[in-house]
Order: C-alpha cells, then structure tokens, then sequence
C-alpha cells in the first residue's frame, strides 16, 4: 500500500539521500574538536534529563526507563539500553548519535546537540557510572504547598454548576406545544410555538402565500433552481389538500437536494479545493467528499453516522468506501504543505483549525478560544483545549485507497513485480553514470571559481584544513554535494518516472533551489548514452505496463507524524528544522504492532517548545462542561478488527459528539436548518451558542425540534417536511402591519416569511437555469468558472484552468473549483464566505461592484442572450407572450398588467432605437427583448427568495 | 399584488432615482445631469463630489480627531534587505565573511547558513537629520528630513505568504481581513464613486500570496480591496464588452430595472436592504464613469510625470501606480495600496537569494524616484499631512550571505518608514542588534504599526471591533502598542 500512501508526500529520494549526506558532513565538521575527555555525571544527567519526558519515572514508553542506571541497564521493550564501556554497542548512544533509527529523542522534545552525544558516548565508554537518584515517586509529587494539580503552576478555572446550568448546556426538554387561540396555527407544534410566542408579542402572522409564491420558495430553498413553468401551473391547478406535502416531498426526492444543502454543510466545513497559502496545492481528492456530502444529504444519512463518519470514517468497525471518503473533512482546511516538516508549529495550526471547526461546527463552542487561556466567556479551560487537541492527535494525511484489500495487494504485488524488474536496469544505469558523477562534481567546483567574487574563489582555493571558520561556511555555501549513488543499492520504484514527472512540475511552480544543485541530468559521451538510452527504453517498456492508478480518498488514519515521509521542499539541512530520523518504514503502524500516540505537551504551540517542569502530556478527553464526572464517555473506541490499528480516539469524540445526550448537537444542526430555511436561526449565530452567542429567540421551539430530530433517527428530510409544511413556512413575505413592523421591525417573531438574497452560487444556478443552459452533470471533478487572464496573474500559484463561457462551465456553482487563493470574482462579490474558517451564516453586502458583475460580466451578459432566444422560441414576435414568458420563467407568476404595460413600453423603445441603428426585421424586436432579458435577470426579485 | 405602478405617472417613475440622487447630495439638478449626462462626460470634479448615500461605505464617525484621512501602502514584496538599504550596519565590514556569532540561533530558510556578509553597496548620510541611506536609493535619500524610520520591525516567520499575511491582515493564519478592510469597515469612504479600498499590484503580476493580502476575510464583502488594473478597464466587469451592450442600451436597461424594482420594494417596507441594492446600480453606473476618469493620467502636466519618473522606462511603471495613489487619495479613496514585486518569478520580487547586488539594485531603481515624486508632489499639494505614507515589505534579510552573494529570510529585523500624517520626519526609531540580525531596542510587530496607523486615522485599535465566531474580533487580536514618536503628543479623546 505504500505506493498508494506516498502519492501526498511526493518524498524525492534524491532529496532525502543528499540531505542525508549533508548532515554527515556537517556534524563531523561540529565535532572536530571534541575530546574524549573526562566526563562529570552531572553534565550527563543534565544531558539526558529530556529523554525522561517519554522514558522516566512518570512515563516508561515502550517499559523503558531512563532515569537511572539500573533502568538503563534493564531496559525497555527492545532490551538494554546501554552496554557500560562500549557506547557503539549501546542503543542509548546509538540513537541519540543518529547511528539506528529511530533517531530519539523524538519531538516535540529537542535533540541533543553534538557535545551532549560526544558526552554521552564518553561517559558510556568510561563504564557509565551513575549514583543512585531521587525515588520516582519523590519527583511525580508536586512541591509541597503547590496550589495547582497539574505541573508548571496551571490551576484551570473551576466547572461549577452554574456553568452547568447555561442554558445550552442543559439537556433539550420536549415541552407539549401551547394552545393557541387561531386553530390554523394548532396543527403542527413548529406553528404552536411560533403563534404563542407572537401571540404574547401581539403580533400577527400573515396570511398563507399564494401558490406561485410557494411553489418558487420552496424550488429555490431544497434545490436551488427555478420550478419550471410546467410544475408551476400543475401545482396551481392541483386541487388536492396535500399538493404543497407532496410537492415537498418530490423536491427532497430530487438529486438537486443534495446540490443545494451540500454546498450549505460545506460552508460548516471550511471546504476548499485548494490548501491556500504560498503554493495553494490542489487537495486532489477534494471534490469527493464534496459529493459524499451531497449524497449524504440526498440519502438522507442520519445526523449523527454523518458526524462520526467524517471525524472517524476510517475507525469505524465496517468503514465503507464513503465512510473513508468522509475523513476528508480533515483535509479541506488551509494547510501549507510545503517544508511542513521545517516548521514544527503547523501541525499546532491545524489542530486549531480541527478544534475550532468541528466544535463552533457541531457543538456550536468556540473552544479554539481557549488555546492560549481559559475561555474568557464560556466554560472552557486551556486544558479541554488540549485534551481536544489530543484527540485529534493521533492523525496523519493518508490516501485510503477506494477498493477492497485484495485488490490494493494485487496493485502492490504488480508494482513490486514490475519494480523488481526495473531494478538492475537502473542500477546498470547508475554504474554507467558514476564516473560522470564525480567528474561533475569537480566540473562544479570550476563553474564557482568562474562565478563568484574573488573572496570565494579564494575560500574554494584554500586547502580544506586551512580554511577560516568563515570559508568553511562559505564553501559548504556553494559548493553543494550531488547524490553520493553506489549502484549496487538502487532499488527501483515502479512509479518512479510518474514521480520525476510529478517533480518536474512542481520544480515549475517551486523553483529549482540551492539544494537543486548539481542534480540535473548528467551529459555522457555518445557511446554511455546509447547504452543509457536502450536501458531507459527497456525501462518505459515496463513502465506501459503499469497498472492504472487506484481511485483514494484524501483521508486521515491514525500514524506517528514526527515520521511522515518527507514532503514538498522538506529538507534536512542543519539547523532548519527537525532532525532526520533515518526511519525507512512507514509512519503507519502495521497490523499486529502496537501503536503509541505520540505525546502531546500542555500549552506547546509548536514541537520547538521547551520540555521542562512547566508542562506535561495531555490524555484526550471531553469537554469537562459537557461531561458528567460520575460517568464521563470513554476517551476511546477502538474498533471492533483486528486489519488495522488505531487509537480510538477520533471515534470516541465523534461518538460524544453525536451522543443523544448531547445538549448541543441536535439544538446546533436544527438551528442551523432552521437558518438555512429562514435566513436567521432560531439563535442568530449558529457557530456560537456560548455567552457571546444570542440567546434562542424560540427556546422552546428549538428544544421541541431537537428533541423531534433525534426521535425522527436524526433524520434532517424529516425536519425539512416539518419546518416546510408549517404555516409558519408557508406565510407570505410581501405583508406587512404597521403596527407589526413597528413593533418587530427586523421580524424576530415571524410575522411574516422573511425574504432574502439567494447566496452567489444560487444566484448564478437560476441565471443558467433561466436561460436554458444549465448543464446539469452531477458530480464529479471540479470545474473552472471563467475568469480573465488578468485576474489569474493575481495569484500565479496553484491550479486555475483557463476557460471560456461555455457549456462545460455551465455546471453548478457548487462543482467549481474553489481556490483559496484566488476566488471566483462573481462568487466572491456575492458573500461567498471566508474559506479558512467555519462559516455560521453568510453575510448579505450589498455593494456596487456586485451590480457591476451583473450588469457587465460576460457571463450574465451571454445568458441574457440565451434567456431571450429561448423565450422567442416559444412566444415568438408577441410582445405580450415574450413579457408573460419571461416572468413565468423567471419569477414564476405572471407580469401585472401595470408591470406588462411598462415592459411593453420598453421593449417598444428598444425596438425602435434599436431599429435607428439596424434596420433588419426581427433583429431590433430581438434586441429589445435581450434587454428585458437582461433586466429581468438583475431583478431584486429574481435574486430574492421571497 | 400591492402594485400601485398604474398610478404613477412617468415623472413618478423616477421617484426613487431622485431619492438616491437627493440622497447622493445631488439635489434635483443632478437628476437632469443623469439624463444629459453619458459616462464618458462625466466631469473629475462629479467623482470628486463625495456622496451621502447609506452605504456600507459611507464615513463614519473616527473614535478621535484623526491626524490623517487616507492610508498610501508603498508594499515591497519578496523581502526588502534592511542592512542594504537604510539600516547602515558597519559592524559588518570589520566581521565580513566571519561566522555569525552570539546572535542566538541561526535559522535559514534555504541552504546553508554562510558568514556574515556586509553591503556589498556604499552608504550616506543624508539631510539634517544625518539618516543613513545606500546608495541604492539616491533619490529617497533627499527626503529623508520627512521620513520617519524604524528600525526594529519584527515578525514571526521566515515564509514569505505568512509573512505577507502577518503584515497586511494582522494575523499570521490564512484568512483575515486586510489592514485596508479593517480601515474601510472601520471608517467608510470618503468618495461613494469609488472603492474605498484600492490595490494597484506590479504591472507583471501579483505579489507573494495574492488576493489575500487585500481580501475582507470575515467581514462583509463590501470591505474587500478592488485591483485597479494596470490594462484595459481599471476594475472587473467595470464596462461590458462591446458585443453584447451600448452604452445607451445600459442606460435603458437600468432604469427599467429601476422601475420594476420600485414596484416590488414596495411590498417590503421596512427592507433597507432591498433599496440599497437598488443604489448600488447607481453607485455602480457612476463608477464606470469616475473609475476611468481617475486613472486616467493624461492631464497631469509634463512636469509631474517626471517628477514620478514616467519618462524613464526603468522605473515608469511604478511611477505610474505612485500617481495614480495620489490621484485616488485626492478623490477621496480611503486606502491604497501599490505593490512592488510581482510572483511570477522570484527575480521579479525582492526575494533576493542568490545576488543581493543584481536584484535589488532592480528594484530600488524601479521604485526609488517614484515614492520620491509620491512624497513631494503630496507634500507641495497640501496632501502629505493628511495622508499617512507607509512603506514596508513582509521581512528583511539575513546579515550572512546565502550562496556567497545572496541573502535569506530574516523575519528577526526590517525597516518600516512612515512619512505624512503629521509625524515628525527625520526620525529614526527603534534599532536592530549590531549586524542586523535582531530587532534590539523597542522591537516593534505588526500590531503596533497596525495600532499606529489607526491611531493615526483618528481609530482606537481596541475598540474598533467586528463580531464574528463567538468574539469581537481585531485587526491587532490583543496586541499592539502605540509607537510613541509615530503618534507624537496626540492624545487619545472620545
């Protein structure tokens, strides 16, 4: 499967194997100098007092302990520690000096430097004596008269009952819903609530919309598109009671569903395409979670498998191809993943990014807060924090393949067969370049004595032991080794050319850099490159008969990130990040091994942080707030198989988090619908149901839905039929009392349905669907809408196609490619939300260069010629049938005579100025009818849910 | 329905475009003006004019009497080195090529670290005030006296795309409202007819990072940075193209839309929304007049395009952008930003790894005479004191060599100047360590320039806030000192 793995970690051998050889240059020059000299115990305590965080009195992984020299001679898991008197035989040396992997200690604990290892050796050479030390037990115990449980002085906050008894906090309570004085308002509890609460307001709610008003609403608010005229004037005519249920129901049957409250859910999500950042690196499986969305809501998936499939898909005891899929919610955020590696903090970062996103997106908590404090508002210490973190910890980036084992064995089998082929190919090959090799490196040594200023040159000339401290670094500056390549030991990758032609492309966008240098394609003399050329060709040959790539998903599984394989411009030069394990297997744990978390350390921001009495590892757990100390939930769920090892962790906190007894994961998700129906939630800020956030304007309404939507198997179909088929749905809009509007100006009450903006994408869906030329291809990779060469240049990194206004990019707005780097203009005029963090609610601006789009952009300007050709196909030259047909298309209901008569006007005057210009028969009538086309298109109304 | 469009009259039809034109402060005569006028006559002084509309950009009320109205950002992207340019550093000759010592650790972004290298350019002092200059820039040497440096500018990372971020959004995460949204959200703008916030990128692309350095991150959309193009029309779909549309048929097109919109908006009373959407056409149409009339530099005089060094080809393009932010700051554009590197390639930023000699000495020549020209011509026009000039990059360099000739990443220490606004020029402030590797004496981060510069707008850093995710979020989080000598003995008053 490691083929599969390494397709995201485009790890470069080349790179790793030079900047292996780096190293050992460097640190032999460090340790020039260093005597075997006499060493105290005291220095080598202090030396080894960090190994003690993993392998000390508190904690023994792996058994071992390393705080005394009886521990150390016991040893752990893997035997003896140190042999006394022979440092090269003692693993102890042996893997702080770099000599057997893994190299220890591992982050976030910081590697000793090159004098601590010399001293180490030393004093193992010298029989490692070492007096008895303090009782373990002595040093776990806090000072005495210490006021904190925990290391370093942190007290966090107290959890008290008060906090306990926010209202969010406290278990939805199902109350019978009110009598209320108008029976039309007493069938559905939803309408009860919200009649008894205007009732107390005194407020009145409007009457019923008219069926061309309902019929457009509910189209646009469960699929996002027009109700074409033919359905309109069905559900008109339709005299059955239950026409508006059934027409309810025909639309949450629609594969369009899913098109439209998908793309709302990936609001919730962060979800891009791209990672952003410098080289805003297409997340290359993206759109596949995008469309397990969108087909979770068609199938409607309960709530809460939803929730545990996209934190735990992989940990399930059965994952299916979508549960794996799910995981990608991980990786949709803003990553760098570029030189992760070198920059311990990201892996901090994006854990945040976890934390903030799944709990304001499930929970409604903003716990990201308390990264760096205790929560200044809500309940929630710095400690929660990092026990989320640690539940989050155990993750790495990994491809899950999309086909059952045995065919993933099958492919790896070929692969090897294939590989194994390739082999003494490419070691003939190697043994043929080697000479070149070396000739060029002394090649490059004259190129620098060319290049560089006289000072240089001078420092290359000097004899390496005469050199200056200065030259030294100057010379290690310029003149870079290549690969150090013994024939013998090349291993051929099946996939290797795949991966140089991979590298090559990002060489593009990256740039060859310094450590570049000296690796290009070596020049042989005519006789050697026959001989390489037949043996690269034999090599193609084989390469034709790889086997088409597996479909993945970007997923997560649980694995050691301090061994995550070296990724895009990762490097190992002294000094700019973490040490080079010279781990060669995988940083997944194999089945039948056991599997340690690596530790996570309260307060770190980052693996650079000082490991010292201040702080300690952090277990993951539940938000204290939400936990029942007599009976918190498990901190683990270990599935229920024995093909693949895992922690738990993610499972046990999806599994809390979809718990019924959860007082905020229900109460969430129905506000949410309830937003995404209304355009305000029930609370009015659906990311926040802490202090900060507002209080529920319906509290008892919310909890009634709550507790209606886990007993409905959590199903959000159900909750769409309740909330649409009540009256309060079904209000119209254009109503208004003053004395209401007076009284509830912004409409909290709901006295009438409250009409709003249709978001970008929608606005640009119903401009195609308008037109006829909505190209209804479901699913799939992305599109890119078109934009201008110009705009392009904005942003000259990452993936942007170039297209033009065509039917291809005619899809819907929810399959076009979403570059965080560089938005789609229309998209982004029309408050599409920041991409980086969980949006609650989108905003609704109104500013001018939104009108600008509309009016001037090509593509509203080409629909609008689309828009009326198609009208003038059905209406013909009829002013009036053009008029009608455009406002049944459109706006679903028929112009009134006020409105027709204006348009006729119109249209009459265009005609006619149009007819000054260009005199040819139907063309002026045409045009004319292309600006009411237009006009229509930019509409208050048209835009508008109403 | 509640249409009441068969009662009005033709004359009434028009009721809600004189309200906006009322509204716009354009009294009835503008009406008749709307009618005659077409866009290509709009007059400079009708863009000048600024609006009342209710806007989400209309002014607002500052916290205090502010010291400046407008906000130019000269932006150098790629990584200006400080050691080579105003932060004169002779420590580095008597170390040169000697490794870096006792400066804590050393941590480099690409290759291997090197010794110490000093300038390989010659520095000056210049003025009254005796500021060291290299001679990379000869002509902002003659204006030092209105310059105020600081020297001991700091960030976090040694990336470039974080570092664009830290500087321009206040926050080193991806995603954050720019400083010129925080600006705008925080104050308006003075001119309706154009975007309150304005970037002009290098003629050959963007900067490192692209669009979210002027991006509204969570903030409305209406805060967002416009890129006033340097081809064709200056911003996006600012005119349609000729194929599908006249002029006289968009003027058709919208008071229909007009029309029929009154008729709808008035079954909503109350929806505030739903006549500023209305506005927004105007505002939009008049755009596509003031836009095109403002950048439009012809009828500068010979003398000011030489001032800004249009006439040399070498540095014509950043003139170019440098008068244009005076033309803007003059209508009323409460934020602009003119950037200087563009991401195609590396060599077309100040990125200057491998020869510190060849890229910057490009660059410095491409922007050294038009800030000058920027800073005098403000300056003799009255413009300079209400108007805060800030010139920064994303880091500065490292003091040892990369490669023998070029120079790293150095988040540790840059140059910032501010000139306008009423601060005190001939200032140096703050200072990095002996070679340059550190900030030293009052080290500043982007949250006290950012705090500075609001100060200077007449804004309290911490009480201009927006509510989002569960907190009242700030351009400068909960960070950022004022700058004493920026913000001189103005005091804070509600």
């Amino acid at each position: 499967m490691h083929q599969v793995v390494c397709k995201i970690k485009q790890a470069s051998r080349s790179v790793a194997l030079s900047g292996a050889f780096a190293l050992v240059a460097y640190t032999a020059v460090l340790s020039q100098g260093l005597q075997a000299q006499q060493v105290s115990e005291a220095d080598v305590q202090a030396a080894l007092k960090r190994c003690g965080q993993c392998h000390g009195p508190t904690l023994q992984m792996s058994k071992l302990d390393l705080s005394t020299r009886e521990g150390m001679l016991k040893g752990g898991e893997k035997g003896p520690a140190i042999v006394p008197g022979d440092a090269e035989a003692s693993p102890l040396y042996r893997r702080i000096s770099g000599l057997q992997a893994p190299v220890m200690p591992m982050p976030p604990v910081p590697a000793l430097n090159a004098q601590e290892v010399e001293l180490v050796k030393n004093w193992i050479n010298q029989g490692a004596k070492m007096a008895a030390v303090a009782t373990p037990a002595a040093s776990a115990t806090p000072a005495a008269g210490a006021t904190s449980a925990y290391p370093g002085g942190y007290t966090p906050r107290e959890i008290t009952d008060a906090d306990r008894s926010w209202w969010a906090f406290k278990k939805p309570v199902r109350n019978t819903p009110p009598t209320v004085r108008d029976a039309k308002w007493g069938h559905n509890p939803i309408d009860a609530f919200v009649a008894n609460m205007r009732e107390q307001k005194g407020l009145e709610g409007a009457p019923e919309a008219d069926r061309r008003t309902l019929i457009r609403r509910a189209y646009m608010d469960l699929i996002g598109l027009l109700p074409p005229e033919a359905e309109v004037d069905a559900f008109v005519k339709d005299p059955a009671p239950d026409a508006y249920a059934k027409l309810v129901d025909k639309l949450l049957a629609s594969p369009n569903y899913g098109e439209r409250w998908g793309r709302n859910w990936l609001d919730v999500v962060r979800y891009a395409d791209s990672s952003g950042f410098e080289f805003d690196i297409t997340v290359e499986n993206a759109w596949r979670y995008r469309d397990y969305v969108i087909k979770a809501f068609n199938e409607d998936k309960p709530y809460n498998q939803f929730i545990i499939e996209q934190l735990a898909g992989d940990e399930l005891d059965k994952p299916t191809p979508d549960s794996l899929i799910a995981t990608t919610y991980y990786r949709v955020g803003p990553r760098v993943r570029f030189r992760e590696a070198n920059y311990p903090s990201y892996r901090y970062d994006y854990m945040d990014d976890m934390v903030r996103t799944t709990f304001q997106g499930f929970q409604g908590l903003s716990v990201n807060c308390a990264r760096c404090h205790d929560h200044k508002f809500d309940p929630i210490t710095r400690l929660d924090y990092f026990k989320t973190v640690s539940a989050f910890w155990s993750y790495v980036d990994y491809d899950q393949p999309l086909v059952p084992k045995d065919q993933v064995d099958a492919y790896n089998a070929k692969l090897k067969a294939l590989a194994d082929e390739m082999t003494p190919l490419r070691q003939e090959i190697a043994r043929i370049e080697k000479p070149y090799q070396e000739k060029r490196r002394e090649q490059q040594v004259q190129d620098a004595l060319k290049k560089f200023p006289p000072d240089i040159q001078e420092a290359i000339k000097t004899a390496p032991e005469k050199r200056t401290e200065g030259q030294k670094l100057l010379v290690a500056q310029v003149i870079i080794g290549g690969p150090d390549i013994d024939p013998d030991n090349v291993v051929a990758d099946a996939n290797s050319s795949a991966k140089a032609k991979a590298a090559a492309k990002a060489n593009e966008v990256f740039g060859a850099g310094p450590e570049n240098y000296g690796r290009g394609p070596l020049k042989l003399n005519p006789e050697d490159e026959k001989k390489r050329a037949a043996l690269q060709a034999k090599i193609a040959a084989i390469e034709e008969r790889l086997p088409a790539p597996l479909p993945t998903a970007d997923g997560v599984r649980d694995g050691d990130y301090r061994l995550t394989p070296d990724g895009l411009g990762d490097s190992h030069i002294p000094g700019t990040g973490r040490p080079d394990y010279g781990i060669k297997c995988c940083f997944i744990p194999a089945v039948g091994t056991k599997f340690e978390v690596p530790p996570l350390y309260f307060a770190a921001n980052s693996d650079d942080i000082k490991i010292n009495a201040s702080t300690f590892p952090v277990q993951p757990g539940f938000l204290t707030v939400l936990t029942d100390p007599k009976n918190p939930p498990p901190t683990t769920h270990v599935p229920n198989r024995t093909d693949y090892v895992t922690s738990g962790r993610r499972r046990a906190l999806a599994e809390a988090i979809a718990s019924a007894d959860n007082p905020l994961t229900a109460r969430v998700m129905v506000n949410r619908i309830w937003a995404w129906h209304f355009g305000t939630g029930i609370v009015s800020t659906p990311g926040n149901f802490g202090k900060m956030g507002t209080l529920p304007s319906h509290p008892e309404l919310l909890d009634w839905l709550a507790t209606e939507f886990v007993q409905k198997g959590w199903s959000v179909k159900a909750m769409h039929r309740i909330i649409m088929n009540s009256e309060t749905y079904k209000m119209a809009s254009a109503f208004s009392r003053e004395a209401d509007l007076k009284a509830d100006p912004t409409n909290v009450y709901l006295w009438r349905f409250p009409p709003h903006r249709a978001e970008a994408e929608i606005i640009r869906d119903i401009t195609l669907d308008a037109s006829g030329k909505l190209n209804r291809q479901f699913g799939g990779e992305p599109f890119f809408p078109a934009i201008p060469a110009s705009l392009r240049a904005d942003q000259p990194r990452g993936v942007w196609e170039l297209t033009k206004e065509e039917p291809s990019t005619w899809r819907r707005g929810v399959y076009a490619y979403i570059k965080r780097g560089l938005k789609y203009p229309m998209f982004e005029v029309f408050d599409e939300p920041d991409l980086n963090v969980t949006c609650e609610r989108r905003a609704t601006s109104t500013v001018p260069t939104q009108a600008l789009t509309l009016m001037n952009n090509e593509f509203t300007l080409k629909q609008a010629g689309y828009f009326a050709d198609r009208v003038w196909q059905t209406a013909g030259s009829n002013p009036e049938k053009q008029v009608t047909q455009m406002y049944h298309i459109a706006l679903s209901r028929d112009p009134s005579p006020s409105e027709m008569r204006a348009n006729l006007e119109f249209l009459k005057k265009q005609t006619d100025a149009a007819a000054a210009k260009n005199a040819a028969g139907d063309s002026a009538a045409r045009s004319a009818l292309n600006d009411l086309a237009h006009v229509t298109l930019n509409l208050n109304e048209f835009v508008y849910i109403k | 329905m509640f249409n009441k469009l068969n009662e009005r009259s033709r004359k009434e039809q028009y009721i809600s475009r004189r309200k906006f034109w009322m509204e716009a402060g354009m009294g009835i005569g503008g009406l008749a003006l709307l009618d005659l006028m077409s866009q290509d006559k709009l007059l400079g002084a009708e863009c000048v004019a600024g609006g009342k509309i209710d806007s989400p950009l209309s002014p607002k009320p500052t916290h205090f009497k502010p010291r400046a109205k407008s906000v130019i950002s000269l932006f150098m992207s790629g990584g200006v080195s400080h050691m080579d340019t105003f932060d004169y550093k002779p420590a580095l000759e008597k170390y040169n090529r000697m490794p870096m010592e006792g400066h804590g650790d050393i941590k480099v972004r690409q290759g291997y670290p090197g010794p110490l290298m000093k300038s390989p350019f010659s520095f000056k002092q210049y003025g009254q005030s005796g500021a060291w200059v290299s001679e990379l820039f000869p002509n902002i040497a003659t204006i030092v006296d209105d310059l105020a440096f600081m020297h001991s500018c700091q960030g976090t990372s040694n990336d470039h795309v974080i570092s664009h971020y830290e500087w321009n959004t206040g926050s080193i995460q991806m995603g954050f409202p720019s400083v010129g949204s925080w600006v705008t959200y925080g104050l308006g703008s003075e001119n309706q007819n154009l975007p309150g916030f304005v970037v002009v990128l290098d003629q050959k692309g963007g900067p490192y990072a692209g669009p979210p350095n002027w991006q509204n991150g969570f903030l409305p959309a209406a805060y967002q940075g416009t890129v006033f193009r340097s081809k064709g029309d200056p911003i996006l779909d600012l005119s349609a193209p000729g194929q599908y549309m006249t002029p006289e048929q968009q003027r058709a097109r919208l008071d229909q839309m007009d029309l029929l919109n009154a008729s709808f908006d008035e079954q909503y009373p109350g929806m505030s929304e739903l006549s500023a959407r209305i506005s927004s056409y105007e505002l939009a149409y008049r755009m596509q007049g003031c836009a095109p009339e403002a950048v439009d530099l012809s009828s500068e005089s010979d003398e000011t395009k030489q001032l800004y060094g249009i006439n040399d080809p070498a540095c014509a393009s950043y003139g170019k952008q440098c008068l244009l932010a005076r033309r803007l700051v003059e209508r009323g554009v409460r934020f602009v930003q003119l950037m200087s590197g563009a991401y195609v390639s590396i060599e077309d930023t100040w990125d200057a790894h491998a020869d510190i000699v060849a890229n910057h000495t490009k660059h410095a020549r491409e922007v050294d005479k038009p800030i000058t020209g920027l800073i005098t011509d403000l300056k003799r026009r009255g413009l300079l004191d209400s108007t805060a000039v800030m010139w920064h990059s994303e880091f500065g360099r490292m003091p040892i060599s990369q490669r023998g000739m070029g120079r790293d990443h150095n988040p540790g220490a840059m140059t910032i100047f501010m000139a306008g606004a009423g601060i005190q020029g001939g200032q140096s402030i703050g200072a990095s360590d002996e070679v340059g590797y550190k900030a030293a004496d009052q080290k500043l981060t982007n949250h006290d320039v950012h705090a500075t510069l609001l100060h200077l707008l007449g804004m309290d850093h911490k009480r201009m806030t927006y509510y989002f995710n569960g907190r009242n979020m700030r351009l400068t989080d909960v960070s950022g000192e004022l700058i004493p000598q920026i913000v001189g003995n103005i005091q804070a008053k509600a």
